[in-house]
């Protein structure tokens, strides 16, 4: 059997052409159901995720051919799509480099943003939707649950999740690069709004303990402190509250300078010149730049924030690199595994043979035997098969060990010389 | 001793290797390799100088050649402190590297010294506690030195928003600062009695305590720096960027005194 993969991902298809393409949870159940006909495309599986619609199937030998211009038709049938719309923007691997593609995409070196973490999980459920429409057979299970077990090795062994790509956690990366530890940290709100949110409960999950919210709405104050477990500070405290906030983030629409350079110099005597870092995110900047002039004080405005995460991008593609080799060794090992698996049946089917073989024989020369009583018939069939059995023992033992040892090809060359179909 | 010296840097350098790789590609696995080869560098290097101590008999601290065996071992220990204390695998790649380099060298140096004059000296407990308590104390500033130039090029990253790969593998600042202010306190503890036992073995020895001996003029010196830096950092509850400056300067000095006796003469050539 071969393994047919054939979709198209954020790389190949512009957003409103996957838009197009994308199958509900229903949708995915009733097209693999008409696309695994059993004779040509024999198992099935459908991803399908704002990055990419991906049907991978497992596909009778002789019939790949035809097998991806049927996924191809189905795509385009099924989602009622104009004729020819998709056949530039599909790919199509078949074999290893469906396996790599599949082991990829799962350890999401193949997604927009490298090492997100969602696209496990969307395999996940692609999976279990296959298995609920009885499409999911034994080549298809092996290979996700090899899947599963690749993806786990790439987050495990490399760091490509390891650094933070988004604005709301980059409090938690710099603070922990600045503080080791954010247990029993404190940290000031200044100003309310999604991404200091965000970030703001980040650190709390980080192991924060203090959380102090100014705001000019003292009813926004109050609610966010209440959900953070924090404290709304009336504003007019600021300055008392600085000199005890390890960090501060500010994200207010201001025209001016909330904390200038002569507040945070004082602030940071006043903590006896423990480390304080600032995080502007409001545009135009609320905190005065020339706080990163004091020692000991640190000021990250959005540009800032960016350039961090430029760089972890640059950190997160180093080690996709160590990620796509473990890609590739878990690719051949998969392909070893399969054909083991392909072969189990020939052991059974040799022995089968040369007992087929033995009886026939048999029934061939039983003419010349005469009249035979049925002790002496069961005698002479007995005789047959374990003389057989005796003969081919040391071959079904060798065949066995190759089977237990995944030696694939030892296996393949008993079956040619035993004239055994496929 | 030999082989069991040659045995000793071979560890040794399985672990400065797989220390510099694993601070470079951030590998655990690469780190176990490195901690692993430094343990059984380490437990050999003991056992070399506890058997050239029964062997020899005497203590094994006197000349160039044990002096650097010895050095690099309190250098593993320190070294072995802070990654028991704080878990930072960061300062191994600085470290290790030099100990094979001091382990190098103490295996190529033949052995020497005036035997006489050797066990005259060490027939006293005094000196072997002198000279081993000033050890320790250079080690200990040898990691102050190492955390202090971490803590000023990460805190480089942090001030200009540069983000080199240096950003991703050095530790906090904080830890970095924690392990600087903690050897800084052992070190300088280590070195006033260091020099007070000297001080003491000196005048039992010749009834002076003081000899105008550049060694002891650069300890005293070294010594100074560091109470300096010590009374600097007491004043707030953090110091940054100055407090690393002086202790890279300190371990300028630290280099004056453990080399000056052999480099400019004086009382304090002793074979």
């Amino acid at each position: 059997m071969a393994i047919v993969l054939v979709g198209v991902n954020h790389k190949t298809a512009p957003v409103e052409v996957r838009e197009l393409l994308a199958f509900s949870r229903e949708a995915c159940a009733e097209g693999l159901r008409t696309l695994v006909d059993g004779e040509v495309v024999r198992e099935g599986l459908i991803v399908s995720t704002c990055n990419r619609v991906e049907v991978l199937t497992a596909t009778a030998g002789e019939h790949i051919a035809e097998g991806s211009k049927r996924i191809a038709d189905f795509l385009t049938r099924s989602r009622g799509l104009p004729p020819n719309l998709i056949d530039d923007l599909l790919y199509n691997h078949n074999d290893d480099l469906a396996v790599r593609h599949i082991f990829r995409v799962a350890s999401s070196l193949d997604s927009m943003v490298v090492g997100e973490p969602q696209v496990l999980g969307q395999v996940r459920e692609a999976y279990s939707i296959a298995l609920e429409a009885g499409t999911a057979g034994r080549v298809i299970s092996r290979l996700i649950h090899h899947t599963f077990r690749v993806a786990k090795r790439v987050r495990n062994e490399t760091g490509i999740a390891a650094n933070a790509v988004s604005i709301s956690y980059m409090a938690v990366e710099l603070g922990k690069k600045i503080f080791g530890s954010l247990k029993g940290q404190s940290v000031l709100l200044i100003g309310a709004g999604e991404m200091a949110e965000l970030s703001a409960r980040h650190l709390v999950n980080a192991g924060v303990s203090n959380v102090w919210i100014v705001n000019r709405t003292e009813d926004s104050a109050q609610r966010l402190a209440q959900e953070l477990g924090g404290k709304a500070v009336s504003f007019d405290r600021l300055s008392d509250y600085l000199p005890v906030a390890d960090i501060v983030i500010c994200s207010a629409a201001a025209n001016e300078y909330l904390v200038t350079a002569a507040m945070a110099r004082e602030a940071l005597s006043r903590r006896r010149n423990r480390p304080a870092f600032f995080i502007d995110i409001s545009v135009p900047r609320n905190l005065d730049p020339e706080i990163g002039q004091i020692p000991n004080a640190f000021v990250f405005d959005i540009d800032d924030l960016e350039s961090v995460i430029s760089s972890n991008i640059r950190e997160r593609e180093r080690e996709a690199e160590r990620a796509e080799l473990i890609v590739d060794s878990e690719v051949m090992q998969f392909q070893q595994s399969l054909r083991v698996m392909e072969i189990g049946p020939s052991i059974g089917a040799l022995r089968q043979k040369l007992q087929d073989i033995a009886r026939a024989e048999m029934a061939r020369q039983r003419s010349r035997l005469g009249t035979l009583t049925p002790e002496q018939e069961q005698a002479i069939e007995s005789l047959l098969l374990s003389t057989v059995n005796k003969i081919s023992h040391p071959l079904m033992n060798r065949m066995r060990r190759s089977y237990n040892a995944g030696d694939a090809d030892s296996i393949l060359a008993w079956r040619e010389i035993f004239d055994l179909e496929d | 001793m030999r082989p069991l010296l040659l045995a000793v840097l071979a560890a040794y350098v399985v672990a400065a290797i797989h220390s510099v790789l694993a601070f470079v590609n951030k590998r655990r696995a690469l780190q176990r390799v490195s901690q692993v080869a430094l343990a059984v560098g380490f437990i050999l290097h003991t056992a070399a100088l506890i058997a050239d101590w029964i062997l020899e008999g005497h203590y094994p601290l006197f000349g160039l050649r044990e002096t650097l065996s010895f050095l690099a071992w309190t250098l593993v220990a320190s070294y072995a402190l802070v990654l028991y204390r704080y878990r930072t695998q960061a300062l191994g790649s600085f470290t290790l590297p030099l100990v094979f380099v001091l382990t190098v060298v103490a295996v190529l140096i033949p052995a020497s010294g005036d035997a006489q004059e050797r066990s005259g000296l060490s027939a006293t407990w005094l000196f072997p506690v002198h000279t081993t308590l000033l050890l320790f104390a250079y080690g200990a500033f040898f990691v102050v030195f190492v955390a202090s130039v971490m803590y000023l090029l990460q805190e480089r990253e942090l001030k200009l928003k540069t983000f080199t790969a240096i950003f991703h593998r050095l530790p906090s600042l904080t830890t970095l600062n924690d392990i600087a202010t903690t050897a800084l306190a052992i070190g300088l503890t280590l070195l006033t009695v260091g020099i007070a036992s000297g001080m003491l073995w000196s005048s039992s020895r010749d009834g002076l305590i003081w000899h105008n001996d550049p060694k002891e003029i650069f300890a005293v010196l070294t010594w100074l720096l560091y109470l300096l830096l010590i009374l600097y950092r007491s004043t707030a509850s953090w110091r940054g960027r100055r407090a690393a400056w002086l202790g890279v300067a300190g371990f300028a000095l630290v280099l004056c005194t453990f080399l000056g006796a052999r480099l400019m003469g004086g009382y304090h050539v002793f074979g």
